[in-house]
């Protein structure tokens, strides 16, 4: 018997790994595959590699426009890593992300859990919540920007009502307070409608068992819920954390990035484009940022790999 | 067998797709693009029936047409264009960035490409000049100036022609702000543009650009912090660009504004005036820097003589026989002495401007380059003390 086998597989002229290699389904396969591939070659991993290869050479605008910038190896780094503003940025991005993402996450859970009871109306109302997502961040950036103007913003007007002394919202060092107010706004609607949706994917049955053995409404929410949205959770905080991070539009429409508010991304946005008080354009230090930045995303991004496996073993 | 026959008729399709965009990139050097001259213009604001794209049409030279390709922002994507040996035929930048723009050589020889540079105002034409070339040309200037309600100034007892130094301005607004009106509106946004306000007080107090560390650039951000920290100016200078710091001056009760020449229209219809800049002790008022973009032929690696000559043609138009009506088209000074002098009589409302406007000041003009740094290090400073920091 075995050796029938082995003849059978002996006849060939090719080799049987090969042929199995450029089988007809294997390059069918391959076929399929190929317009992703070159698709992300073309749009993902082209972009990458040159933001790292301009990170490692001396651009200017003359030796970008020419093409020869020369090969300086790690010195842009060792540059932007060695200024204090590097740092300071740093320390402003990451209170800028996490206030802002757990502040968000926060409200946005607590409306989700409210939404969920669906009471009249409640769908109307939800869709009202969604407005700040669907306004152009233009809208939204110039509105925050003129609702805290100093001498007669709305919202120093209403704090007025309190007698409260006027805030300088914008003022550098309460900048980056009143972006991260005005981000948190923004970001409650994206947190709201993922929530809300895995809200609606737990049993009610669970509920209903729950108060028959005489739970309260929090143990309600800490022993079921909140547990069982885990998996939710992991994947809104790890978006909203990308989002954040990269956040341009509404720090910049408010305050161009002056004084605290000024976060890695605005830096680098500045630099790349000779925007702000930079006149000077600064591609090789811009594409630094940039692949700090890529850095930064990609180490939260294998935290929440890391959590998921936990929660999946669990 | 269907199934075949379909996978067939994919690839055929998507063989035709790829072909045919492929032919759509490769058109470029098509002898129809060939009379086409490719006008980058900064002004996105002026559609196809303003004045300005009707005299942008009107210059296409004999047998070519001219195509306005629109951009808030020039030197970006006039950058990447001449990277890309895919630059527009003519271009518009703001006149700061010449340098920059020479530096990296993006823009070419005016002159020995068939630009005529005579006849202008002798200050102007030489803002367009880097290392005694001429880059960029003026089609029209804008400066700024000290605007002010003539009612609100009457009702607090102030008479405009007694503001002619800095002390005398301060006891002006103070006068105003006492009166129940409000102080005086500028742009100290942390960009140029609030760099270009500031430097009028900069210049008026004996500032030099290549000492931006001078005791008169301190004098300057001292003058400009005092009026938000007295509350004269309104906290939002520190981010309003000066078209927004223009809107607070228009709708509430503020006395004064810094503010540009491109303003003097809608100013004279509410019966607003202007005066120039004082200096910090009086005597000349303070000089102004100058403002407005230049045009400039774009370099191109495979160089088309007969396209660039046209292109030329073109700006000669623009600057020449259709000076007067280019410079009307957009509210701008015209940089020929005889032009202005009709230009005024046509637009009464800029007759205030004509000798501030003539003995403006480039940005660039002495440091060259340099200014991209000094410019840069002066936003952020002023920046600083606008935040009481």
């Amino acid at each position: 018997m075995s050796a029938v086998a082995s003849a059978k597989i002996v006849t060939p002229s090719v080799p049987g790994f090969v042929r199995r290699w450029f089988s007809k389904s294997r390059l069918a396969a391959f076929g399929f595959a190929a317009p992703l591939v070159v698709y992300l070659l073309l749009f993902y991993v082209s972009p990458l590699v040159q933001n790292v290869s301009m990170s490692l050479h001396r651009y200017t605008r003359r030796t970008f426009v020419t093409g020869d910038a020369p090969f300086t190896g790690l010195d842009v780094y060792r540059e932007v890593l060695s200024s204090s503003e590097f740092w300071v940025t740093l320390g402003q991005t990451l209170v800028f992300v996490f206030a802002s993402i757990v502040v968000q996450y926060a409200l946005g859970l607590a409306l989700a859990v409210f939404f969920n009871q669906s009471f009249r109306l409640s769908g109307f109302l939800r869709g009202i919540f969604l407005v700040p997502w669907l306004l152009p961040p233009m809208v939204s950036g110039t509105t925050w920007q003129w609702m805290m103007d100093a001498d007669n913003g709305i919202l120093n007007r209403f704090l007025g009502l309190f007698g409260v002394d006027p805030v300088w919202w914008l003022q550098a060092d309460n900048s980056l307070w009143a972006v991260i107010i005005a981000n948190i706004w923004l970001g409650i609607p994206f947190n709201l409608v993922i929530l809300y949706s895995g809200l609606q994917n737990i049993n009610g049955d669970l509920y209903e068992a729950a108060s028959i053995d005489g739970c309260n409404g929090w143990q309600r929410f800490w022993r079921i819920t909140f547990p069982l949205l885990r998996p939710v959770t992991l994947i809104t905080l790890m978006l909203g954390f990308v989002y954040t991070l990269k956040t341009v539009d509404i720090i910049w429409l408010m305050t161009q990035g002056t004084g605290t508010s000024q976060t890695l991304a605005t830096w680098a946005y500045a630099l790349a484009f000779a925007k702000g008080s930079h006149m000077t354009i600064q591609y090789s230090e811009a594409s630094v940022i940039g692949t700090i930045l890529i850095l930064v995303a990609l180490a939260f991004a294998f935290v929440y790999l890391w959590a998921q496996r936990k929660e999946e073993e669990a | 067998m269907t199934f075949n026959n379909t996978r067939k008729v994919v690839a055929a399709i998507s063989t035709l797709a790829i072909c045919g965009s492929l032919a759509a990139c490769g058109s470029s050097n098509s002898a129809a693009d060939d009379k086409n001259l490719v006008f980058l213009d900064g002004y996105p604001q002026y559609d196809e029936n303003s004045a300005w794209a009707k005299v942008v049409q009107k210059c296409a030279p004999e047998g070519y047409t001219v195509e306005r390709q629109l951009q808030d922002e020039t030197m970006n994507p006039l950058t990447t264009a001449v990277k890309e040996d895919n630059a527009p035929d003519i271009a518009m930048i703001d006149n700061p960035t010449l340098p920059s723009a020479v530096d990296a050589g993006m823009v070419v020889d005016l002159e020995a490409a068939g630009v005529k540079t005579d006849g202008f105002n002798e200050g102007i034409i030489d803002t367009g000049k880097v290392d005694g070339v001429q880059y960029g040309i003026s089609y029209g200037i804008n400066t700024l100036g000290l605007y002010y309600k003539p009612d609100i100034l009457e009702k607090a007892g102030v008479d405009p022609a007694s503001i002619t130094d800095w002390d005398s301005l301060n006891a002006a607004i103070e006068k105003v702000v006492n009166a129940g009106y409000k102080g005086i509106t500028f742009s100290g946004i942390a960009t140029e543009e609030g760099v270009f306000q500031y430097l009028p007080w900069f210049w008026g107090a004996g500032g030099d650009l290549s000492k931006p560390d001078s005791q008169a650039a301190q004098d300057a951000r001292d003058l400009l912090a005092g009026w938000v920290s007295k509350g004269w100016a309104p906290k939002s200078s520190t981010t309003n660009n000066q078209s927004a710091a223009w809107d607070v001056f228009m709708s509430e009760d503020y006395a004064f504004a810094e503010n540009g020449s491109w303003q003097a229209q809608s100013a004279t219809e509410k019966g607003y005036e202007v005066i120039a800049i004082p200096s910090k002790d009086g005597g000349n008022s303070a000089p102004v820097p100058f403002g407005g973009e230049f045009l400039v032929l774009p370099y191109h690696k495979t160089a088309n003589d007969a396209k660039q000559k046209a292109a030329a043609e073109f700006v000669n138009c623009m600057t020449g026989e259709n000076l007067l009506e280019v410079a009307e088209s957009i509210g701008y000074l015209a940089p020929k002495d005889d032009v202005l002098e009709q230009q005024l009589k046509d637009q009464t409302y800029l007759a205030d401007w004509a000798e501030s406007a003539s003995s403006a000041q480039g940005r660039t003009t002495e440091l060259g380059l340099k200014y991209e740094s000094i410019s840069s290090g002066l936003s952020q400073k002023l920046q600083d003390a606008l935040n009481q920091k």
